[in-house]
């Protein structure tokens, strides 16, 4: 060995001569933190005294989730009337927020999965956190495809269980895809969170002192010991699920967009749902993951385990997908233009200076005007401005679902039978406390659970790379 | 579907009454006080109770029920009680309905219906088949009126003073009013009643005025449904009715006369216009139909060539016509000051007079006597009276207006007044003050079906009973007699007019039967009465009691002074408005305001539901600064109203007719004439005068209606409220087609020279053909079958029907008026729901079929409100599509497609996803957002906390052969399955009985759905699309029949006919091309005909019709 590294310190003349620049990796943890001081970061959070403010959040969380119980229990006694849809809408709202919900579902396991695969190591800080925030929002876009429908008691008709007059789902139907798809990358979600926390539960439970915490910790971590055997099947089962998972991000959106791309209503009926879809939902996703990540960097000081270039790296995915959603809408007006369809052409005119226009201008200025400022090194370094940035990408996700939903339904092949459509207060109370849902779940989680994955963070430390403080030379 | 007539052996008594028991010694003498108790079924008083009345005794006693019910109801069966037969039925089926011939009398003609009874309730009613003239066809008016019968809000009791009266009371009441007037020959006794067909009640008016000649006996009718007999009576000297035959009139002109929907016999011309009207090949005649008018009507919807023209200047208008048709110039004195176009005139009278002996001049009921005559003038010198014009002599007897009682009353005479159904406290003349002069009567007693505001100001008030709980009888148009029956006991005790009126004229006979009979009896002649009479109630009307036709001569000295009356036409303006009273085309004048069904039918014409509104034009709206508010970028045509939120948010305005004021919401109609203002009457009753249905809806016209000006008049202003906005639910919000190719239509000679013009029109012209190369030559049965080689080869497994028969539906857009009655008659068959005005105006009506209106004006100028448009209805029922996008959504399989081709829906298995909907192009799905059912209209929202919904006795209305559905699933129209059902079951029994079990082929025309049985021009044609000799395949195969949006490749069940205009092109106003379709040339440009999958045989040269840009459009 001694041999080899002399030869290697032996640096060619040629290096003198041009005198290349020192181009460092940027490093993932930030002023080169100990092994021990991550896990008292992390661990800290769950195990430390439970702040005001978490109580406050919490209290203000479960208020607003209220409005979604409260909200739906009047759905439920009284009837889908309470919401706003009428004759040619019969799509509104809940449908927006379902697909909204699912597209903020998409980052945390895009950034598991296929960054996992990718092997971009960026992605160990915020991938626990954006697939909690996945399940959540699964779990918040769940009520309302299931709550939208008329006999909600009946809604287990969707899966088919064998029954005496032999009747089954119909298959062909998108919506029973989706009941497939939403249910499956659920599973799979959880499944891919829940193991990757193991390790880092077992760190909880060897720390824990209270007897609960001993008892809760070491139900959830499975018995883990930290055996290389254990860590052996553990990086085998992770790799698999990111496998698994990987196809399931591009395949959910694609099956939600087949519920409007299947149909022949215009200004649904296009083939460039599915791409166009799952690029939304990973913008969405990612903006979602900015909303949380800022301040929860903020509030736990998280400054060394997301560092600036854990936030440079997510606004320009944002960046990437808000183009290639701006690249879709563009391209859905040339269809319709081209495509000769005077039904079709004129759904595309009426989206931007229709009735609903107002939408749709929200919905260009959120999603394709925003996420250009991201260009500039001065706009992703100042944070909070990326925040507010990123809240504009949630708001324009959402009118991206209005927009489709509502102003295709609003005005389609008969004028006899044009419409509006407003939503009631249900409606807004409604959805507005889904956030609250949100919140709930989210704080109960980073009040609980680890929320980075430390065993992955100390193994993109500058100290668990073997070649420590050799790096420079080379 | 009906009896055969049996006449059975008249029952003995014992066989009447069974075997008799008495339970007391007082029964068995049958003493007065016995009988006292017997009649009521409570002890004296008892109903009278302080502060709870029946409906809350009700209320308590059910939530008591309930309450007790929640702690025991575990505990055993819920009780209830049958009541079994004691004696059936003569012929009934448990389960099957019966159908009685009855009638349905409005003013002065009758409907004759079959009802059909379901253990001995009546549900739907239907046109009587037997009755030629009328065809089996029945009015949007006759199809609701059966849910009056159910109406818990009618009156239950009759009252007097306040409190109950019971049978015998109310004898004694009527008793007493004829002894009272019997001395002084009925000096001080008056009589205010409804106008009426009925030869009974003309007999007993007769005796009346035996008894008491000196009664004055007056009858009222807001509306005048029929020309008025001071025109014949000066014109022909002799009391006669013209009754018009439309078909033979192949030039029709009407001055401001809507016979196609307003006037009496209605139903009998639409039939008859419809009978020229319909194209079936190119050598067909069609009539052309000329139409100047005032407000908008349905005949004027239908017209080829439309001229708005003020009601007040429809006589100069005539005058000038006369002049043209007869050469006599002394009637152009008369036109002076009219502002009409020459050449207009100049090219309708050549026209007409072209036509001698085949064309009709027609005037509007309410238009003067003068026009009337001027009308029979022009159609004496064209030879037409005896071809399409009669004249029937009808003898009514003479009778007092309602001017003439109100002087009487003034006057201090009348003592005594009846008032016999009608409303006058609300609907008299304003200026008579009718309410003052009712109080100032001694003693009032009203007849009526509701306790409204004439029944507030009375002492007595009976209830009336329905008319399918009465014996009665009524004529038809032409005098046929009709019998009117009872399918069922009076519900709450109801009389009927005739047993009233004879009680008064203490006749012997007072029962209805009994007077019916005798009336029947005696016009029918027949040796054997009661043989004719079984006949007469089987037939449905007795045969050759039409009036007699009889020849007229016209007396132009008297005519001229009733001419020389006339003041010439006045110009109008802003400052000097004309209004015009018209009746509702839903609540007519008011009488079926209570009617939810006809309530929540949108107005044919302005799309309106539970209101009526200050009709304007236009310009006048531009001109008062009420036109809807106008976008920057105009992406559609502009609306017609300011539509907030989806919700018809109207300027509210304020008509003055001299010193009376009538507030109003106002809604832009095109093709009204420029200052005319249309007022529909019937709306805006008194709070606590009407039920619940009827409450709030719509204002009162009639406030601003005089007795010199009942129809029209002239020198009204109109304000607007500033800041005031009402909510109008409107059903349609769009007007303009778009220029799309829902509705496809061509003049005459494009047709003849093209019969196949609907297949060069729209997107299927450029789409490869939908069922393929192949499938494109096959008839419309062989496609059903066909497999998928035929069918586009389309990646989907299409259904294959193994049906042996394939249901299919024709709807011809040329005959079809928009009438609503098939919206009714499917609401009526099919359980459908009413959802109130608020959720009308939240898009949630729920009608299975509807008729999509549209205007044209051959402009793409988006910011153009057309003021003369052309327009075109469209009824819209389930389609059926073959490859129904509605069925692969459905993510639970609820809505699947049967054997027989029909687009079946599973209400059990709906979860209601609404995905069908969304998905549906032709949005003819209906959602149950609420339990319509169970909530009451205005308490959706309240969910369970809420009031139970439909009292009991409205559930009686339902048709128990349809499901009544619960809230969160989908329903629509299923070509009334439950009708095919029932045909196959009765034509599979027939036929193994006649011992023949193999033939299982329904013959065509046994099963007819709601819609088509109701439709009075038969546009709607229903049957098997498989064997090519039913009536729908050969309309099917027609050249003009097209499938709506089937470019989609839905394969829809249900096609359409294309509409066909016949415009004359010497009219200054003739366009060469529909409007709707210059707009289609405007916008996809001329490519979008002419090629496509036309057969080359008739791939037509097409430079031969004028471009768009050279179309004038009208004046």
């Amino acid at each position: 060995m001694a041999h080899l590294e002399e030869a290697l310190a032996e640096k060619p003349a040629i290096l003198n001569e041009i005198a290349p620049a020192d181009l460092p990796r940027v490093p993932l943890v930030a002023n080169n933190r100990s092994f021990a001081w991550i896990t008292e970061k992390v661990c800290g959070i769950a195990e430390g005294r439970t702040p005001v403010w978490w109580w406050w959040c919490f209290g203000v969380a479960c208020f607003v989730a209220s409005f979604t119980v409260c909200g739906l229990i009047y759905l439920v006694s009284t009837g889908v009337g309470v919401w706003g849809h009428r004759s040619p809408i019969n799509w509104g709202w809940p449908i927006v927020n379902f697909v909204f919900w699912i597209g903020i579902g998409h980052a945390g396991t895009l950034i598991s999965a296929i960054l996992c695969l990718l092997r971009q190591k960026w992605r160990t800080s915020i991938n626990r956190a954006a697939e909690a925030m996945t399940i959540f929002a699964v779990v918040c876009a769940g009520i309302f495809p299931v709550f939208h429908v008329g006999r909600v008691w009946y809604a287990w008709f969707l899966f088919p269980l064998p029954n005496s007059n032999w009747i089954w789902p119909q298959f062909r139907s998108p919506l029973e895809w989706d009941v497939f798809a939403v249910s499956t990358y659920g599973t799979v979600s959880v499944l891919f969170w829940y193991t990757g926390m193991i390790p880092d539960l077992a760190t909880l439970r060897d720390r824990a002192k209270v007897k609960w915490r001993q008892i809760f910790y070491g139900v959830l971590a499975m018995g883990w010991r930290n055996s290389s055997r254990h860590w052996s099947n553990y990086e085998m089962a992770y790799l698999i699920l990111a496998g698994i998972a990987t196809p399931l991000v591009l395949s959910v959106h694609t099956i939600v967009s087949f519920d409007f791309a299947v149909s022949l209503i215009p200004g649904w009926h296009t083939t460039i749902f599915p791409p166009y879809f799952v690029a939304g939902a990973i913008f969405s996703g990612f903006g979602m993951v900015l909303t949380l990540m800022l301040p929860l960097r903020a509030v736990y000081k998280l400054e060394d385990l997301i560092t600036q270039y854990h936030i440079d790296c997510m606004c320009k995915i944002t960046l990437a997908t808000g183009s290639m959603v701006g690249y879709a809408y563009m391209m859905e007006f040339f269809i319709a233009w081209y495509g000769a369809n005077p039904n079709e052409g004129f759904t595309f005119i009426n989206r931007a200076f229709g009735p609903y226009a107002w939408a749709y201008w929200i919905m260009i200025s959120c999603n394709v005007i925003t996420p250009q400022l991201f260009w500039f090194k001065k706009v992703r370094h100042n944070i909070p401005l990326v925040w507010i940035l990123s809240l504009f990408v949630n708001v324009g996700m959402w009118f991206e679902r209005f927009v489709i939903i509502c102003t295709s339904l609003t005005r389609d092949f008969l004028p006899s039978s044009w419409g509006y459509i407003s939503p009631t207060i249900t409606d807004i109370f409604t959805f507005f406390g889904t956030f609250g849902v949100f919140s709930v779940l989210f704080l109960l989680f980073i009040r609980f659970l680890p929320i980075m994955p430390m065993a992955e963070l100390k193994a993109v430390t500058p100290q668990a790379d073997p070649h420590a403080g050799h790096g420079e030379h080379h | 579907m009906k009896r055969k007539p049996v006449a059975p052996p008249a029952p003995n008594e014992r066989e009447l009454t069974g075997p008799r028991y008495w339970r007391s010694l007082d029964e068995l003498a049958d003493t007065p006080g016995f009988r006292e108790h017997v009649e009521r079924e409570f002890p004296e008083g008892a109903s009278t109770l302080e502060g709870v009345d029946r409906r809350q005794f009700f209320k308590l006693m059910a939530a008591s029920f309930a309450l007790g019910g929640l702690g025991l109801a575990g505990c055993r069966r819920p009780e209830s009680y049958i009541l079994p037969y004691s004696k059936s039925v003569e012929g009934l089926v448990p389960g099957l309905p019966l159908y009685f011939a009855t009638a349905f009398p409005l003013r002065k003609t009758a409907l004759p219906l079959l009802a059909e009874t379901h253990q001995g309730r009546p549900t739907k009613l239907e046109g009587n088949p037997s009755y030629q003239p009328y065809g089996g066809a029945s009015s949007l008016m006759a199809q609701a009126s059966v849910l009056e019968l159910y109406d818990p809000d009618r009156a239950t009791t009759h009252t007097k003073n306040g409190s109950a009266l019971d049978a015998a009371g109310l004898n004694d009441l009527l008793a007493s009013v004829g002894k009272k007037h019997a001395a002084d020959g009925g000096a001080g006794l008056a009589f205010l009643a409804a106008e009426s067909s009925s030869p009974t009640r003309a007999r007993l008016v007769a005796r009346l005025r035996q008894k008491f000649p000196k009664a004055i006996w007056s009858e009222y009718e807001p509306v005048q449904d029929e020309p008025p007999l001071e025109a014949a009576l000066t014109a022909f000297g002799a009391p006669v009715r013209p009754v018009y035959r439309f078909f033979n009139a192949k030039r029709i002109v009407s001055l401001d006369c809507d016979f196609l929907a307003a006037e009496a016999g209605n139903l009998l011309y639409s039939r008859e216009f419809a009978r020229l009207r319909r194209v079936r090949s190119k050598s067909d005649e069609m009539n052309r139909l000329y139409v100047a008018e005032s407000g908008f009507t349905l005949t004027g919807s239908m017209a080829d060539h439309r001229l708005r023209l003020a009601s007040s200047h429809i006589f100069a208008l005539a005058a000038a016509l006369a002049a043209r048709i007869t050469g006599d110039q002394s009637y152009a004195k008369y036109a002076q000051g009219l502002e009409v176009d020459p050449k207009w005139l100049d090219a309708c009278a050549a026209d007409l007079l072209a036509h001698k002996s085949e064309s009709l001049v027609v005037a509007g009921a309410h238009q003067p006597a003068a026009v009337h005559i001027l009308a029979y003038a022009i159609n004496d010198a064209l030879g037409n009276i005896g071809e399409t014009l009669d004249f029937l002599i009808i003898k009514p007897p003479p009778v007092a207006s309602i001017g003439d009682l109100a002087a009487a009353i003034k006057a201090g005479t009348v003592k005594t007044l009846l008032v016999l159904d009608g409303n006058p406290a609300y609907n008299a003349p304003a200026d008579l003050d009718f309410p003052a002069l009712l109080k100032s009567v001694p003693e009032v007693i009203r007849y009526g079906y509701y306790v409204d505001e004439t029944s507030q100001l009375a002492g007595a008030h009976i209830a009336a009973a329905h008319y399918l709980e009465s014996w009665g009888d009524a004529r038809t148009i032409n005098g046929t007699v009709l019998p009117i029956q009872p399918m069922i006991l009076p519900l709450f005790g109801g009389v009927t007019e005739i047993e009233v009126l004879a009680r008064i004229a203490g006749e012997e006979a007072v029962d209805p039967y009994a007077l019916v009979f005798a009336t029947v009896t005696q016009l029918a002649g027949e040796p054997d009465a009661q043989a004719a009479f079984a006949k007469f109630l089987h037939d449905g009307f007795l045969h050759d009691s039409d009036f007699e036709k009889i020849p007229v001569e016209l007396d132009r000295v008297r005519a001229e002074r009733l001419f020389a009356a006339m003041s010439a036409p006045v110009a109008l303006s802003k400052g000097n408005l004309e209004v015009r009273f018209a009746a509702d085309y839903k609540v007519d004048d008011g009488r079926f305001i209570n009617n939810g069904w006809l309530q929540e039918c949108p107005d044919p014409i302005t799309r309106l539901t539970w209101d009526n509104a200050i009709l304007i034009s236009p310009r006048l709206a531009k001109e008062l600064g009420v036109d809807p508010p106008s976008l920057v970028v105009k992406v559609a045509r502009r609306e017609l109203a300011d539509f907030q939120k989806g919700r018809e948010n109207a300027f509210v305005g304020e008509v003055t007719i001299g010193a009376r004021t009538v507030r109003g919401p106002l809604q832009i109609q095109p093709g009204l004439s420029n200052y005319t203002i249309v007022l529909p009457l019937g709306y805006g009753r008194a709070d606590g005068a009407v039920g619940r249905v009827g409450t709030g809806s719509g204002f009162n016209a009639y406030a601003v209606r005089t007795v010199e000006a009942p129809h029209f008049v002239t020198g009204a202003t109109l304000t607007v409220v500033a800041g005031a906005r009402a909510l109008l639910a409107n059903t349609q919000e769009h007007w303009s087609m778009e220029g799309r190719d829902l509705i496809r239509e061509a003049n005459l000679e494009e047709y003849r020279q093209h019969p196949d013009f609907v297949r060069a029109i729209g997107l299927e012209a450029h789409s490869p053909p939908i069922y393929g190369e192949e499938g494109a030559k096959l008839s419309p049965a062989e496609r059903a079958t066909e497999g998928p080689a035929v069918r586009g080869n389309s990646l989907y497994v299409t259904p294959t029907f193994k049906g042996p028969q394939q249901w299919g539906m024709s709807i011809d857009l040329n005959v079809c008026t928009g009438c609503n009655a098939c919206v009714v008659a499917c609401q009526a068959e099919n359980n459908i729901p009413i959802v109130g005005k608020d959720q009308v105006s939240r898009g949630r009506e729920m009608h299975w079929i509807r008729i999509d209106r549209y205007y044209s004006s051959g402009s793409t100028d988006n910011n153009d409100i057309p003021e003369d448009p052309q327009a075109s209805v469209q009824p819209l029922p389930c389609m059926q599509c073959e490859l129904a996008p509605c069925e692969m959504v459905c993510p639970v399989n609820a809505t699947v497609h049967d054997d027989d081709g029909l687009n079946a829906m599973a209400y059990n298995r709906c979860i209601g996803t609404r995905y069908c909907a969304n998905n549906c192009p032709y949005k003819v799905r209906r959602f149950n957002y609420f339990d319509w059912n169970k909530r009451s209209i205005g308490h959706f929202y309240e969910g369970p906390l809420g009031p139970d919904g439909m009292p009991e006795l409205v559930k009686m209305a339902k048709n128990p052969d349809v499901t009544v559905r619960m809230r969160g699933v989908m329903e629509k129209c299923t070509y009334c399955v439950q009708r095919i059902e029932a045909a196959k079951i009765q034509h599979k029994v027939k036929a193994a009985q006649a011992g023949n079990p193999a033939d299982i082929i329904v013959p065509d025309g046994a099963i007819r759905t709601a819609c088509q049985q109701a439709c009075p021009v038969e546009a709607i044609i229903f049957g098997d699309i498989l064997d090519p000799n039913t009536a729908v395949s050969k309309l099917k195969a027609q050249e003009r029949d097209y499938g709506l949006l089937a470019y989609l490749n839905t394969r829809p069940r249900t096609t359409y006919l294309g509409k066909i205009r016949n415009p004359n092109p010497a009219m200054p106003d003739y366009a060469a091309l529909p409007l709707s379709r210059v707009e289609l040339r405007n916008k996809m440009g001329p490519a979008e005909e002419g090629e496509g999958n036309r057969e080359p045989t008739t791939s037509g040269d097409h430079a031969a019709l004028p471009s768009a840009a050279k179309l004038g459009g009208l004046s």
